[in-house]
C-alpha cells in the first residue's frame, strides 16, 4: 500500500500501488532466462535512484520508489520456475503461460507484453539485452508509443535526471540517455548488475498465473539448432592469444600463431570480424555469439574491445592489451596496456622472450619480414 | 507470382535495403574533461556502416539468383551520405533514395524508422533488409521499429535465409547466444536485420561505379516528412570506466617488449 500521509486511510485502502517497473523474461523447457536476476538488480537500483531524485523528474518517475516492481515470465510451462524466482528474490512474479509461447517469437512476445502493459501502465519495461530482448523491445516501443533505450550498462544521475548509460562509437564513449516518455522500454546488458540475495527475504508475494490463449502469429518457430562450432577447447585454455581487426592482413595471422606457440598450452582466438573473414574458424570466436572464456592470461592483440567481444572474455584472470589506438575500449578491460602496433611489437616481444628464456640464438629473422 | 509495376518498372520481387553512413571509428578523437564527461571529434572520413554491407550483398546475391528482382537502397543523413548510395549501386543495387537531413542532424532511431516507413509505404516492397546495428550509435532499433510501423513481420541477427520458390515466405536462421540458431518461418513481405558473417560483401564493380557516379538519386528532404516517434534525450557522452588496473607500459617499443617479457616470466608463462 502506498504510504501517503496526506491522504486519508479510507482512500489509502482503496489505492493500488502503481507498478513502475516491470521486468520481462522468457522461460523455455522450465528454465527462466538467467538474466532475470540481473534485471531484478537493475530494477532495484532504478527504484533507489528514483527515490533519491524525487522532484527533479517527470511525474511518472517521481513515484518510483513508492511504486512496485514486478516480473513477467513468458513461456508454455512457467509455474515452478516462476515460484522459484519469487522465492529467491521476494519480487512479485506474474507467469504468463500459453501454448503459443513454447518457442520464442518476437511476434508472440510483443502481443503478450503489450496486452500486459495496457493493464498496468508501467513507467519502465526492462528486458535483457540478448538476441531476444534486443529483437522485440524496439518494435514494441514503436507500436505502443514508448521510448526505447537498448544495451544499457549503467545508471547515472546527470543534471538532475536519471540517465541510462550505453556504449556508443564502438565503446569509445558512453552515451547518457534520459527519457521523459510515459513508458520507456529498456534492454539491459547481462552480467553488469549483480543480484545479491538479501539476508532476510520478505515473504514472497504469491505468484499470479495467467493463461494466454488465441495467440495468433504469422511467423512460425520451427526449432533450435545447436551451434556447429565446438568451442570447448577454448573454455579450458589457460592462455588465450586473441586477435582483432588490428592484424590488418591475413598474412599477418602467422604472427599470432607463432606468439601462441611461445606460450604454454595457449590457444589462438579471434573477434567476430576475424572469424567472419574466415581467417579463423568460428570455433575460435570469443564473444556473445562465440565462446565465453576465463583463462589465466588473455592477450588481446589489435582488438578494439566492442562489448560483444568483451562479454566473452570478462572472466579472464589477467588481461594484456596491445593496440595502436590509446583510446581503444579494450584498454578499459585490461590490466596491462601496451600502445603499439602489434605487427611491429610481436616480433620484438618474441625476441625479448627468447632472450629471457635463454635461447637468444633462435632465429627470429622470419618475424621481421612480416609487415603490413 | 504477380508482376507488379513499381516506380515504373516491372519486377516480381522488390527489395529495399536500409544503409547508414558512419564515421571512421578509428579516426575519432575522444577527449575527456575532469568531470568524466567526453566530447568527440569526427574526422572527415566516412563510410558505409560495415553491418549494412551484408544487407546490400544479400540483396544483390538474391538478384543474381533469380530474374525480376529490383533493389532500392535508402539512407537517412546529410548530403555526404549520397556516397554510400553510390557504393550500393556499385555493388549491384538498382536505384537509391536519399532522405536528406541537415548537416549535423542526429534524428535518433525512432525518427529514422518513421521516415523510412513513410517512404516504404509508397513502394510495394516484398523484402526489407538492414544491418543488425550501426557502428556509431549502436542502437539496433531502426529495423525492428520500421517493421512495427509498417506492420511487417521481422527478425534480427539473421545468419541464414532462404526464400521459398513461390516467394511467399522466407526461412531464416537467427544467431543467438553461444552460436546456436533459432529456425523461423516468416511470410513475405518482411524485414530482416542481418548478422555480420551471413555473406562476404563484395567490392563495388568499376563499371557499376561509373554508372553510380552519373546516377541521379531521388532526394526527399526530411523536413517534408512527418516527424514521429518517441525520442530519448542524449544528455551527453561520458568516459568509459576502467574495469581493471589499466596500467600503461611506457618506453621505447623495445623497452615495452622487454617489460612485457619480464612480466610473462614473472608469471611463469615463458
Amino acid at each position: 500500500m502506498k504510504q501517503n500521509p496526506a491522504s486519508g486511510p479510507s482512500a489509502e485502502d482503496t489505492m493500488i500501488d502503481p507498478v513502475e517497473i516491470m521486468l520481462v523474461a522468457g522461460c523455455q523447457k522450465g528454465r527462466v532466462d538467467p538474466e532475470i536476476y540481473d534485471l531484478i538488480a537493475f530494477g532495484q537500483r532504478l527504484q533507489s535512484m528514483g527515490a533519491q531524485s524525487i522532484g527533479t523528474q517527470g511525474i511518472r518517475a517521481q513515484s518510483i520508489g513508492t511504486g512496485t516492481m514486478g516480473v513477467w515470465i513468458l513461456g508454455d510451462d512457467v509455474g515452478p520456475a516462476a515460484q522459484d524466482v519469487a522465492r529467491r528474490t521476494g519480487v512479485q512474479v506474474i507467469a504468463v503461460q500459453g501454448k503459443g509461447l513454447s518457442g520464442y517469437l518476437n511476434e508472440t512476445f510483443r502481443a503478450v507484453i503489450s496486452r500486459e502493459m495496457e493493464a498496468v501502465q508501467p513507467a519502465f519495461v526492462c528486458a535483457g539485452h540478448t538476441s531476444r530482448g534486443w529483437e522485440w523491445a524496439p518494435a514494441l516501443a514503436a507500436s505502443t508509443g514508448a521510448a526505447c533505450v537498448c544495451g544499457v550498462d549503467g545508471l547515472v544521475e546527470s543534471r538532475g535526471r536519471i540517465c541510462f548509460q550505453r556504449d556508443v562509437y564502438g565503446g569509445k564513449a558512453k552515451g547518457l540517455y534520459a527519457s521523459s516518455a510515459a513508458t520507456t522500454i529498456i534492454t539491459v546488458q547481462p552480467g553488469v548488475f549483480k543480484f545479491d540475495p538479501p539476508a532476510k527475504l520478505p515473504p514472497p508475494a504469491p505468484e499470479i498465473l495467467k493463461k494466454t490463449t488465441r495467440l495468433v502469429s504469422r511467423t512460425r518457430f520451427l526449432g533450435l539448432k545447436q551451434g556447429e562450432a565446438d568451442t570447448s577447447h577454448m573454455s579450458s585454455a589457460p592462455i588465450i592469444v586473441a586477435v582483432g581487426n588490428g592484424i590488418g592482413d591475413q598474412k599477418n595471422m602467422e604472427l599470432i600463431h607463432r606468439l601462441a606457440k611461445l606460450l604454454p598450452r595457449a590457444e589462438v582466438a579471434g573477434t567476430r570480424i576475424i572469424c567472419d573473414r574466415g581467417w579463423l574458424g568460428y570455433n575460435r570466436q570469443v564473444g556473445v555469439t562465440g565462446a565465453s572464456v576465463s583463462p589465466k592470461l588473455y592477450l588481446a592483440c589489435g582488438i578494439s574491445g566492442a562489448s560483444q567481444h568483451v562479454m566473452g572474455m570478462r572472466g579472464a584472470k589477467f588481461v594484456i592489451a596491445i593496440n595502436t589506438d590509446p583510446l581503444a575500449p579494450m584498454f578499459n578491460e585490461a590490466d596491462i596496456c601496451i600502445v603499439e602496433d602489434m605487427i611491429h611489437f610481436i616480433p620484438l616481444l618474441e625476441d625479448a622472450c627468447a632472450r629471457l628464456a635463454g635461447n637468444a640464438e633462435q632465429d627470429f629473422v622470419d618475424s621481421k619480414t612480416l609487415r603490413r | 507470382m504477380e508482376v507488379r509495376i513499381i516506380m515504373g518498372r516491372h519486377s516480381i520481387m522488390n527489395i529495399l535495403v536500409c544503409v547508414k553512413q558512419v564515421p571512421d571509428l578509428e579516426r575519432i578523437v575522444v577527449t575527456h574533461d575532469a568531470h568524466g564527461m567526453a566530447s568527440l571529434a569526427l574526422s572527415d572520413s566516412f563510410a558505409m556502416n560495415r553491418f549494412d554491407e551484408f544487407a546490400v550483398e544479400q540483396a544483390v546475391s538474391i538478384k543474381e539468383s533469380m530474374a525480376g528482382v529490383h533493389i532500392d537502397v535508402i539512407t537517412v543523413g546529410p548530403e555526404r551520405s549520397v556516397q554510400i548510395l553510390k557504393r550500393a549501386i556499385g555493388m549491384g543495387c538498382n536505384d537509391g533514395v536519399h532522405l536528406a537531413t541537415a548537416a549535423n542532424a542526429d534524428p535518433g532511431p525512432a525518427t529514422v524508422a518513421a521516415w523510412i516507413a513513410q517512404f516504404a509505404r509508397s513502394g510495394e516492397y516484398d523484402l526489407m533488409l538492414c544491418g543488425v546495428m550501426s557502428e556509431d550509435s549502436m542502437c539496433g532499433q531502426v529495423g525492428p521499429m520500421a517493421a512495427a510501423l509498417l506492420g511487417l513481420p521481422y527478425s534480427t541477427q539473421v545468419m541464414g535465409m532462404k526464400i521459398s520458390p513461390d516467394l511467399a515466405d522466407v526461412s531464416i536462421e537467427r544467431e543467438i547466444e553461444g552460436g546456436a540458431r533459432e529456425l523461423v518461418d516468416i511470410p513475405l513481405p518482411a524485414l530482416l536485420a542481418l548478422q555480420p558473417g551471413i555473406n562476404r560483401p563484395r567490392y563495388p564493380a568499376l563499371s557499376n561505379m561509373l554508372r553510380a557516379n552519373r546516377h541521379v538519386f531521388k532526394t526527399i528532404p526530411t523536413d517534408t516528412l512527418e516527424t514521429m516517434g518517441v525520442q530519448v534525450d542524449c544528455i551527453g557522452l561520458a568516459k568509459p570506466p576502467h574495469t581493471r588496473a589499466a596500467q600503461v607500459i611506457t618506453g621505447s617499443p623495445l623497452e615495452k617488449a622487454e617489460q612485457m617479457a619480464a612480466l610473462l616470466k614473472a608469471k611463469a608463462l615463458i
